[in-house]
Protein backbone atom coordinates (compact mmCIF):
# COMPACT_ATOMS: atom_id res chain seq x y z
CA UNK A 1 0.00 0.00 0.00
CA UNK A 2 1.53 3.30 -1.08
CA UNK A 3 1.88 6.02 1.49
CA UNK A 4 2.06 9.56 0.15
CA UNK A 5 2.61 12.45 2.54
CA UNK A 6 2.60 15.98 1.20
CA UNK A 7 3.37 19.19 3.09
CA UNK A 8 2.58 17.73 6.49
CA UNK A 9 2.53 20.36 9.22
CA UNK A 10 2.20 19.82 12.94
CA UNK A 11 2.47 22.68 15.39
CA UNK A 12 2.18 22.10 19.13
CA UNK A 13 0.64 25.20 20.68
CA UNK A 14 2.59 27.10 23.30
CA UNK A 15 1.37 27.48 26.86
CA UNK A 16 -0.40 30.80 27.38
CA UNK A 17 0.46 31.19 31.08
CA UNK A 18 4.15 30.34 30.79
CA UNK A 19 4.41 32.14 27.44
CA UNK A 20 6.10 29.13 25.82
CA UNK A 21 6.45 29.53 22.07
CA UNK A 22 4.58 27.10 19.79
CA UNK A 23 6.68 24.19 18.52
CA UNK A 24 6.65 23.54 14.78
CA UNK A 25 7.47 19.82 14.88
CA UNK A 26 6.60 19.11 11.25
CA UNK A 27 7.21 21.92 8.81
CA UNK A 28 5.84 20.62 5.53
CA UNK A 29 7.17 17.07 5.48
CA UNK A 30 6.92 15.16 2.19
CA UNK A 31 7.34 11.42 2.03
CA UNK A 32 6.45 8.58 -0.29
CA UNK A 33 6.83 4.94 0.66
CA UNK A 34 5.64 1.78 -1.06
CA UNK A 35 5.16 -1.71 0.28
CA UNK A 36 8.51 -2.62 1.78
CA UNK A 37 10.72 -1.18 4.47
CA UNK A 38 11.75 2.47 4.59
CA UNK A 39 14.14 3.75 7.20
CA UNK A 40 13.94 7.20 8.71
CA UNK A 41 16.91 8.77 10.44
CA UNK A 42 17.41 12.15 12.00
CA UNK A 43 18.67 13.87 15.12
CA UNK A 44 16.73 14.15 18.40
CA UNK A 45 13.80 16.49 18.07
CA UNK A 46 13.80 16.39 14.27
CA UNK A 47 10.17 15.27 14.11
CA UNK A 48 10.38 11.49 13.69
CA UNK A 49 8.01 10.61 16.54
CA UNK A 50 5.59 13.41 15.63
CA UNK A 51 5.55 12.17 12.04
CA UNK A 52 4.85 8.60 13.19
CA UNK A 53 2.13 9.65 15.63
CA UNK A 54 0.48 11.69 12.89
CA UNK A 55 0.69 8.79 10.45
CA UNK A 56 -0.79 6.52 13.14
CA UNK A 57 -3.78 8.85 13.56
CA UNK A 58 -2.88 9.64 17.16
CA UNK A 59 -2.18 13.29 16.36
CA UNK A 60 -4.17 15.43 13.95
CA UNK A 61 -2.08 17.35 11.44
CA UNK A 62 -2.44 21.11 11.10
CA UNK A 63 -1.77 21.02 7.39
CA UNK A 64 -0.83 18.81 4.48
CA UNK A 65 -2.28 15.56 3.18
CA UNK A 66 -1.81 11.90 3.86
CA UNK A 67 -2.83 9.40 1.16
CA UNK A 68 -2.84 5.68 1.77
CA UNK A 69 -3.50 3.31 -1.09
CA UNK A 70 -4.40 6.27 -3.28
CA UNK A 71 -7.14 7.49 -0.92
CA UNK A 72 -7.07 10.36 1.52
CA UNK A 73 -6.49 9.06 5.00
CA UNK A 74 -7.97 11.03 7.91
CA UNK A 75 -6.91 10.17 11.47
CA UNK A 76 -9.79 7.71 11.91
CA UNK A 77 -8.79 5.76 8.77
CA UNK A 78 -5.15 5.86 9.82
CA UNK A 79 -6.00 4.35 13.21
CA UNK A 80 -7.66 1.48 11.38
CA UNK A 81 -4.86 0.91 8.88
CA UNK A 82 -1.73 1.72 10.87
CA UNK A 83 -0.03 -0.08 13.75
CA UNK A 84 2.38 1.98 15.81
CA UNK A 85 5.13 0.80 18.12
CA UNK A 86 6.11 3.76 20.33
CA UNK A 87 9.64 4.41 21.49
CA UNK A 88 8.46 4.42 25.11
CA UNK A 89 7.07 1.29 26.84
CA UNK A 90 4.94 3.45 29.14
CA UNK A 91 1.81 2.55 27.25
CA UNK A 92 0.89 -0.70 28.97
CA UNK A 93 -1.00 -1.70 32.09
CA UNK A 94 1.86 -2.38 34.47
CA UNK A 95 -0.13 -4.54 36.92
CA UNK A 96 -1.37 -6.89 34.21
CA UNK A 97 0.69 -9.65 32.68
CA UNK A 98 2.27 -9.11 29.28
CA UNK A 99 -0.11 -11.67 27.77
CA UNK A 100 -3.15 -9.91 29.27
CA UNK A 101 -1.94 -6.60 27.88
CA UNK A 102 -1.61 -8.14 24.43
CA UNK A 103 -5.04 -9.71 24.73
CA UNK A 104 -6.57 -6.34 25.67
CA UNK A 105 -4.89 -4.29 22.94
CA UNK A 106 -5.54 -7.13 20.49
CA UNK A 107 -9.26 -6.88 21.26
CA UNK A 108 -9.18 -3.14 20.53
CA UNK A 109 -7.64 -3.92 17.16
CA UNK A 110 -10.22 -6.60 16.38
CA UNK A 111 -8.25 -9.72 17.33
CA UNK A 112 -9.99 -12.54 19.18
CA UNK A 113 -8.35 -13.72 22.44
CA UNK A 114 -7.20 -16.89 20.68
CA UNK A 115 -5.67 -14.93 17.79
CA UNK A 116 -3.94 -12.54 20.18
CA UNK A 117 -2.54 -15.41 22.26
CA UNK A 118 -1.35 -17.38 19.22
CA UNK A 119 0.25 -14.32 17.73
CA UNK A 120 1.93 -13.45 21.04
CA UNK A 121 3.46 -16.92 21.41
CA UNK A 122 4.66 -16.99 17.80
CA UNK A 123 6.21 -13.53 17.84
CA UNK A 124 7.68 -13.98 21.33
CA UNK A 125 9.64 -16.96 20.05
CA UNK A 126 11.01 -14.89 17.17
CA UNK A 127 12.14 -12.14 19.54
CA UNK A 128 13.66 -14.43 22.16
CA UNK A 129 10.96 -13.89 24.75
CA UNK A 130 9.99 -16.89 26.87
CA UNK A 131 6.46 -18.09 27.63
CA UNK A 132 7.16 -17.35 31.30
CA UNK A 133 7.88 -13.73 30.38
CA UNK A 134 4.53 -13.49 28.61
CA UNK A 135 2.84 -14.56 31.84
CA UNK A 136 4.90 -12.19 33.97
CA UNK A 137 3.44 -8.94 35.24
CA UNK A 138 4.43 -6.16 32.87
CA UNK A 139 6.20 -4.05 35.51
CA UNK A 140 8.42 -7.01 36.39
CA UNK A 141 9.83 -7.31 32.90
CA UNK A 142 13.20 -5.90 31.93
CA UNK A 143 13.15 -2.83 29.71
CA UNK A 144 14.24 -4.88 26.71
CA UNK A 145 11.45 -7.36 27.26
CA UNK A 146 8.95 -4.50 27.63
CA UNK A 147 10.10 -3.34 24.22
CA UNK A 148 9.50 -6.81 22.82
CA UNK A 149 5.91 -6.75 24.11
CA UNK A 150 5.45 -3.37 22.47
CA UNK A 151 6.76 -4.81 19.20
CA UNK A 152 4.49 -7.86 19.48
CA UNK A 153 1.49 -5.55 19.97
CA UNK A 154 2.33 -3.71 16.74
CA UNK A 155 3.22 -6.76 14.64
CA UNK A 156 0.12 -8.70 15.79
CA UNK A 157 -2.17 -6.32 13.95
CA UNK A 158 -0.78 -7.24 10.52
CA UNK A 159 -1.56 -3.67 9.54
CA UNK A 160 -0.98 -2.35 6.00
CA UNK A 161 1.09 0.47 7.53
CA UNK A 162 3.55 -0.45 10.27
CA UNK A 163 5.33 2.33 12.14
CA UNK A 164 8.25 1.27 14.32
CA UNK A 165 9.76 4.09 16.37
CA UNK A 166 13.19 3.11 17.71
CA UNK A 167 12.27 -0.61 17.67
CA UNK A 168 15.80 -1.81 18.51
CA UNK A 169 15.92 0.15 21.76
CA UNK A 170 17.03 -2.07 24.64
CA UNK A 171 17.25 -5.27 22.57
CA UNK A 172 20.19 -7.66 22.74
CA UNK A 173 22.01 -8.81 19.58
CA UNK A 174 20.02 -12.02 19.08
CA UNK A 175 16.71 -10.20 19.55
CA UNK A 176 17.84 -7.51 17.09
CA UNK A 177 18.46 -10.22 14.49
CA UNK A 178 15.02 -11.71 15.17
CA UNK A 179 13.47 -8.27 14.80
CA UNK A 180 15.29 -7.59 11.54
CA UNK A 181 13.79 -10.81 10.14
CA UNK A 182 10.32 -9.84 11.32
CA UNK A 183 10.64 -6.39 9.76
CA UNK A 184 11.74 -7.92 6.45
CA UNK A 185 8.78 -10.32 6.50
CA UNK A 186 6.32 -7.55 7.35
CA UNK A 187 7.74 -5.52 4.47
CA UNK A 188 6.60 -8.15 2.00
CA UNK A 189 2.95 -7.18 2.52
CA UNK A 190 2.99 -3.90 4.42
CA UNK A 191 4.48 -0.45 4.16
CA UNK A 192 6.93 -0.40 7.05
CA UNK A 193 8.60 2.74 8.37
CA UNK A 194 11.42 2.32 10.89
CA UNK A 195 13.38 4.92 12.84
CA UNK A 196 16.66 4.33 14.60
CA UNK A 197 19.66 6.29 15.77
CA UNK A 198 21.84 3.37 14.75
CA UNK A 199 22.87 3.75 11.10
CA UNK A 200 23.94 0.09 11.01
CA UNK A 201 20.61 -1.22 12.21
CA UNK A 202 18.67 1.18 10.03
CA UNK A 203 20.54 0.14 6.90
CA UNK A 204 20.20 -3.53 7.88
CA UNK A 205 16.44 -3.09 8.26
CA UNK A 206 15.73 -0.95 5.22
CA UNK A 207 17.14 -0.83 1.71
CA UNK A 208 15.97 2.77 1.45
CA UNK A 209 16.52 5.31 4.18
CA UNK A 210 15.42 8.92 4.45
CA UNK A 211 16.47 11.66 6.80
CA UNK A 212 14.24 14.10 8.61
CA UNK A 213 15.56 17.42 9.88
CA UNK A 214 13.66 20.30 11.43
CA UNK A 215 10.36 18.67 10.54
CA UNK A 216 11.15 18.24 6.84
CA UNK A 217 12.28 15.30 4.77
CA UNK A 218 14.65 16.74 2.13
CA UNK A 219 13.91 15.33 -1.33
CA UNK A 220 16.03 12.25 -1.93
CA UNK A 221 17.87 12.87 1.31
CA UNK A 222 19.46 9.66 2.49
CA UNK A 223 20.08 9.14 6.19
CA UNK B 1 -14.84 -5.01 23.30
CA UNK B 2 -16.65 -4.24 26.56
CA UNK B 3 -15.65 -7.69 27.85
CA UNK B 4 -12.00 -6.83 27.19
CA UNK B 5 -12.27 -3.68 29.29
CA UNK B 6 -14.10 -5.52 32.07
CA UNK B 7 -11.47 -8.26 32.16
CA UNK B 8 -8.66 -5.69 32.20
CA UNK B 9 -10.18 -3.71 35.07
CA UNK B 10 -11.09 -6.81 37.06
CA UNK B 11 -7.52 -8.10 36.82
CA UNK B 12 -6.12 -4.71 37.81
CA UNK B 13 -8.55 -4.43 40.74
CA UNK B 14 -7.81 -7.97 41.88
CA UNK B 15 -4.11 -7.15 42.01
CA UNK B 16 -4.90 -4.76 44.88
CA UNK B 17 -6.50 -7.37 47.14
CA UNK B 18 -6.60 -5.44 50.40
CA UNK B 19 -8.23 -2.43 48.76
CA UNK B 20 -10.87 -4.75 47.28
CA UNK B 21 -11.74 -6.21 50.70
CA UNK B 22 -11.66 -2.87 52.52
CA UNK B 23 -14.01 -1.37 49.95
CA UNK B 24 -16.63 -4.01 50.68
CA UNK B 25 -16.22 -3.53 54.44
CA UNK B 26 -16.58 0.25 54.08
CA UNK B 27 -19.95 -0.24 52.41
CA UNK B 28 -21.25 -2.22 55.38
CA UNK B 29 -19.71 0.22 57.87
CA UNK B 30 -21.44 3.10 56.13
CA UNK B 31 -24.78 1.35 56.44
CA UNK B 32 -24.24 0.66 60.13
CA UNK B 33 -23.78 4.39 60.80
CA UNK B 34 -27.20 5.21 59.40
CA UNK B 35 -28.76 2.18 61.11
CA UNK B 36 -27.69 3.48 64.52
CA UNK B 37 -28.75 7.03 63.66
CA UNK B 38 -32.14 5.56 62.81
CA UNK B 39 -32.22 3.70 66.13
CA UNK B 40 -31.23 6.84 68.03
CA UNK B 41 -34.18 8.78 66.74
CA UNK B 42 -36.57 5.84 67.01
CA UNK B 43 -39.38 4.96 64.70
CA UNK B 44 -41.06 8.36 64.91
CA UNK B 45 -41.85 9.57 61.42
CA UNK B 46 -40.57 13.06 60.66
CA UNK B 47 -43.20 15.07 58.76
CA UNK B 48 -40.82 15.44 55.80
CA UNK B 49 -40.66 11.65 55.55
CA UNK B 50 -44.42 11.13 55.53
CA UNK B 51 -44.83 11.25 51.71
CA UNK B 52 -42.37 8.38 51.50
CA UNK B 53 -44.09 6.27 54.18
CA UNK B 54 -40.75 5.23 55.63
CA UNK B 55 -38.68 5.87 58.75
CA UNK B 56 -35.28 7.53 58.54
CA UNK B 57 -33.22 4.38 58.21
CA UNK B 58 -35.26 2.75 55.41
CA UNK B 59 -35.26 6.13 53.63
CA UNK B 60 -31.52 6.69 53.81
CA UNK B 61 -30.79 3.00 53.15
CA UNK B 62 -32.59 2.90 49.80
CA UNK B 63 -31.35 6.38 48.85
CA UNK B 64 -27.73 5.40 49.52
CA UNK B 65 -28.07 2.12 47.66
CA UNK B 66 -29.67 3.89 44.71
CA UNK B 67 -27.34 6.89 44.74
CA UNK B 68 -24.33 4.61 45.14
CA UNK B 69 -25.22 2.92 41.88
CA UNK B 70 -26.26 5.87 39.76
CA UNK B 71 -23.39 7.92 41.20
CA UNK B 72 -21.01 5.38 39.66
CA UNK B 73 -21.57 6.97 36.29
CA UNK B 74 -21.01 10.46 37.65
CA UNK B 75 -17.71 9.65 39.31
CA UNK B 76 -16.11 6.83 37.41
CA UNK B 77 -15.66 8.34 33.95
CA UNK B 78 -13.37 11.10 35.18
CA UNK B 79 -11.59 8.70 37.54
CA UNK B 80 -10.96 6.07 34.89
CA UNK B 81 -9.82 8.60 32.33
CA UNK B 82 -7.41 10.16 34.81
CA UNK B 83 -6.04 6.70 35.62
CA UNK B 84 -5.46 6.03 31.91
CA UNK B 85 -3.66 9.37 31.63
CA UNK B 86 -1.34 8.75 34.56
CA UNK B 87 -0.62 5.18 33.46
CA UNK B 88 0.25 6.39 29.97
CA UNK B 89 -2.25 4.04 28.38
CA UNK B 90 -4.79 6.58 27.12
CA UNK B 91 -2.82 7.38 23.99
CA UNK B 92 -2.24 3.70 23.27
CA UNK B 93 -5.93 2.91 23.74
CA UNK B 94 -7.03 5.78 21.52
CA UNK B 95 -4.48 4.89 18.82
CA UNK B 96 -6.63 1.88 17.93
CA UNK B 97 -9.74 1.85 15.71
CA UNK B 98 -11.90 2.24 18.85
CA UNK B 99 -14.48 5.03 18.34
CA UNK B 100 -15.73 7.46 20.97
CA UNK B 101 -19.06 5.81 21.70
CA UNK B 102 -17.59 2.35 22.16
CA UNK B 103 -14.75 3.77 24.24
CA UNK B 104 -17.21 5.51 26.55
CA UNK B 105 -19.42 2.42 26.78
CA UNK B 106 -16.47 0.25 27.74
CA UNK B 107 -14.47 2.66 29.90
CA UNK B 108 -16.59 2.29 33.04
CA UNK B 109 -18.22 -1.08 32.36
CA UNK B 110 -16.27 -2.66 35.20
CA UNK B 111 -17.28 0.16 37.60
CA UNK B 112 -20.94 -0.46 36.81
CA UNK B 113 -20.48 -4.19 37.25
CA UNK B 114 -18.84 -3.66 40.62
CA UNK B 115 -21.57 -1.18 41.58
CA UNK B 116 -24.13 -3.87 40.74
CA UNK B 117 -22.31 -6.22 43.10
CA UNK B 118 -22.36 -3.53 45.81
CA UNK B 119 -26.06 -2.98 45.17
CA UNK B 120 -26.63 -6.71 45.67
CA UNK B 121 -24.74 -6.52 48.99
CA UNK B 122 -26.95 -3.59 49.98
CA UNK B 123 -30.09 -5.51 49.02
CA UNK B 124 -29.08 -8.67 50.89
CA UNK B 125 -28.03 -6.65 53.95
CA UNK B 126 -31.30 -4.72 53.84
CA UNK B 127 -33.40 -7.86 53.73
CA UNK B 128 -31.48 -10.23 56.00
CA UNK B 129 -29.58 -7.99 58.44
CA UNK B 130 -31.63 -4.81 58.75
CA UNK B 131 -35.00 -6.55 58.06
CA UNK B 132 -36.33 -3.79 55.82
CA UNK B 133 -39.92 -4.13 54.63
CA UNK B 134 -39.99 -3.46 50.89
CA UNK B 135 -43.19 -5.39 50.22
CA UNK B 136 -45.01 -2.30 48.93
CA UNK B 137 -42.41 -1.57 46.27
CA UNK B 138 -43.40 -1.07 42.65
CA UNK B 139 -40.31 -2.64 41.10
CA UNK B 140 -41.11 -1.98 37.41
CA UNK B 141 -41.54 1.75 38.17
CA UNK B 142 -38.39 1.73 40.31
CA UNK B 143 -36.54 -0.03 37.49
CA UNK B 144 -37.56 2.64 35.00
CA UNK B 145 -36.38 5.39 37.36
CA UNK B 146 -33.17 3.44 37.79
CA UNK B 147 -32.45 3.23 34.08
CA UNK B 148 -33.25 6.87 33.36
CA UNK B 149 -31.20 8.02 36.34
CA UNK B 150 -28.19 5.83 35.57
CA UNK B 151 -28.11 7.15 31.99
CA UNK B 152 -28.40 10.73 33.18
CA UNK B 153 -25.60 10.38 35.71
CA UNK B 154 -23.39 8.60 33.19
CA UNK B 155 -23.85 11.62 30.92
CA UNK B 156 -22.85 13.93 33.78
CA UNK B 157 -19.82 11.71 34.33
CA UNK B 158 -18.85 11.97 30.67
CA UNK B 159 -19.18 15.76 30.86
CA UNK B 160 -17.00 15.71 33.95
CA UNK B 161 -14.37 13.64 32.14
CA UNK B 162 -14.15 16.35 29.44
CA UNK B 163 -12.46 18.55 32.05
CA UNK B 164 -9.97 15.76 32.74
CA UNK B 165 -9.24 15.44 29.02
CA UNK B 166 -8.63 19.18 28.76
CA UNK B 167 -7.07 20.16 32.09
CA UNK B 168 -5.93 16.82 33.56
CA UNK B 169 -6.48 18.00 37.16
CA UNK B 170 -9.04 20.50 38.39
CA UNK B 171 -12.56 19.38 37.60
CA UNK B 172 -15.32 21.81 38.64
CA UNK B 173 -18.14 19.49 37.60
CA UNK B 174 -16.77 16.64 39.71
CA UNK B 175 -16.47 19.10 42.59
CA UNK B 176 -20.16 20.02 42.27
CA UNK B 177 -21.24 16.41 41.85
CA UNK B 178 -19.22 15.25 44.85
CA UNK B 179 -20.17 18.05 47.19
CA UNK B 180 -23.70 19.05 46.33
CA UNK B 181 -25.56 16.13 44.79
CA UNK B 182 -25.88 14.30 48.10
CA UNK B 183 -26.57 17.45 50.08
CA UNK B 184 -29.18 18.99 47.79
CA UNK B 185 -30.61 15.93 46.09
CA UNK B 186 -32.46 14.30 48.96
CA UNK B 187 -30.06 11.43 49.48
CA UNK B 188 -29.49 11.80 53.22
CA UNK B 189 -32.76 13.58 53.99
CA UNK B 190 -35.82 14.68 51.98
CA UNK B 191 -35.35 17.99 50.15
CA UNK B 192 -38.38 19.32 52.06
CA UNK B 193 -35.95 19.87 54.97
CA UNK B 194 -34.00 22.43 52.93
CA UNK B 195 -34.69 26.17 53.16
CA UNK B 196 -36.68 27.56 50.24
CA UNK B 197 -33.70 29.06 48.39
CA UNK B 198 -31.75 25.79 48.53
CA UNK B 199 -34.86 23.85 47.50
CA UNK B 200 -34.96 25.97 44.33
CA UNK B 201 -31.36 24.98 43.52
CA UNK B 202 -32.13 21.34 44.23
CA UNK B 203 -34.79 21.45 41.50
CA UNK B 204 -32.03 22.09 38.96
CA UNK B 205 -30.32 18.81 39.81
CA UNK B 206 -31.38 15.50 38.26
CA UNK B 207 -30.58 13.65 41.48
CA UNK B 208 -33.54 15.36 43.19
CA UNK B 209 -36.02 13.87 40.74
CA UNK B 210 -34.23 10.54 40.64
CA UNK B 211 -34.12 9.99 44.40
CA UNK B 212 -37.67 11.19 45.03
CA UNK B 213 -39.15 9.00 42.29
CA UNK B 214 -37.16 5.99 43.39
CA UNK B 215 -38.10 6.42 47.04
CA UNK B 216 -41.79 6.80 46.20
CA UNK B 217 -41.74 3.72 43.96
CA UNK B 218 -39.91 1.59 46.52
CA UNK B 219 -41.56 2.70 49.77
CA UNK B 220 -45.10 3.58 48.71
CA UNK B 221 -45.45 1.50 45.54
CA UNK B 222 -46.07 4.66 43.51
CA UNK B 223 -46.85 3.97 39.87
CA UNK B 224 -46.10 5.93 36.73
CA UNK B 225 -49.06 8.28 37.24
CA UNK B 226 -47.68 9.43 40.60
CA UNK B 227 -44.06 9.92 39.53
CA UNK B 228 -44.72 11.07 35.96
CA UNK B 229 -43.34 14.58 36.56
CA UNK B 230 -40.11 13.20 37.96
CA UNK B 231 -39.82 10.76 35.06
CA UNK B 232 -40.44 13.54 32.57
CA UNK B 233 -37.72 15.66 34.18
CA UNK B 234 -35.27 12.74 34.03
CA UNK B 235 -36.16 12.10 30.37
CA UNK B 236 -35.51 15.75 29.51
CA UNK B 237 -32.14 15.60 31.29
CA UNK B 238 -31.33 12.40 29.35
CA UNK B 239 -32.35 13.76 25.96
CA UNK B 240 -30.21 16.85 26.44
CA UNK B 241 -27.25 15.48 28.40
CA UNK B 242 -26.51 12.16 26.68
CA UNK B 243 -25.90 13.41 23.13
CA UNK B 244 -24.31 16.64 24.43
CA UNK B 245 -21.86 14.78 26.64
CA UNK B 246 -20.77 12.32 23.94
CA UNK B 247 -20.38 15.15 21.43
CA UNK B 248 -18.36 17.28 23.84
CA UNK B 249 -16.17 14.34 24.78
CA UNK B 250 -15.41 13.68 21.11
CA UNK B 251 -14.54 17.37 20.74
CA UNK B 252 -12.13 17.28 23.68
CA UNK B 253 -10.44 14.14 22.32
CA UNK B 254 -10.06 15.91 18.96
CA UNK B 255 -8.56 18.91 20.68
CA UNK B 256 -6.11 16.68 22.57
CA UNK B 257 -5.11 15.07 19.27
CA UNK B 258 -4.48 18.49 17.74
CA UNK B 259 -2.61 19.85 20.76
CA UNK B 260 -0.66 16.62 21.24
CA UNK B 261 -1.76 16.26 24.85
CA UNK B 262 -3.33 12.81 24.64
CA UNK B 263 -0.26 11.26 26.25
CA UNK B 264 0.15 13.97 28.90
CA UNK B 265 -0.84 13.77 32.56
Amino acid sequence: MTLEVKGLVKVFPGAVLTKTAPLRALAGADLTADTGVTGLGGPNGSGKTTLFKTLAGILEADGGTIMLGGEAADPRRLRTLAAYCPANPRSFYFRLSAAENLRFFGALAGLSPAEAAASAVKLAGRLGLSAADLDRRFDRLSEGNMQKISLIRAFSRHAPLLLLDEPFRGLDGISCRGLLELIAEAGLNSTVLVTSHSRELLSAAAARTLRIENGRVPAGGAA
Amino acid sequence: MIAAFIRRDFLAERSYRLSFALGALATLGNLAVFYFIGKLFGGALAPQLEPFGAGYFPYVFTALAFFGYIGTGAGSYAGQLRLEQTQGTLEATLSTPLDTVRFLAALTAWNFLFATFELSVYALAGIFIFKLDLSAANWPAAGLVFLLSAACFAALGILSSCFVMLFKRGNPLAWILNNFEGLLGGVYFPVAVLPAWLAVISKLLPVTYAVRAFQLAVHTGAGLSVIKHDLLALMIFDVVLIPASVWLFALTVGRARRAGTLGEY
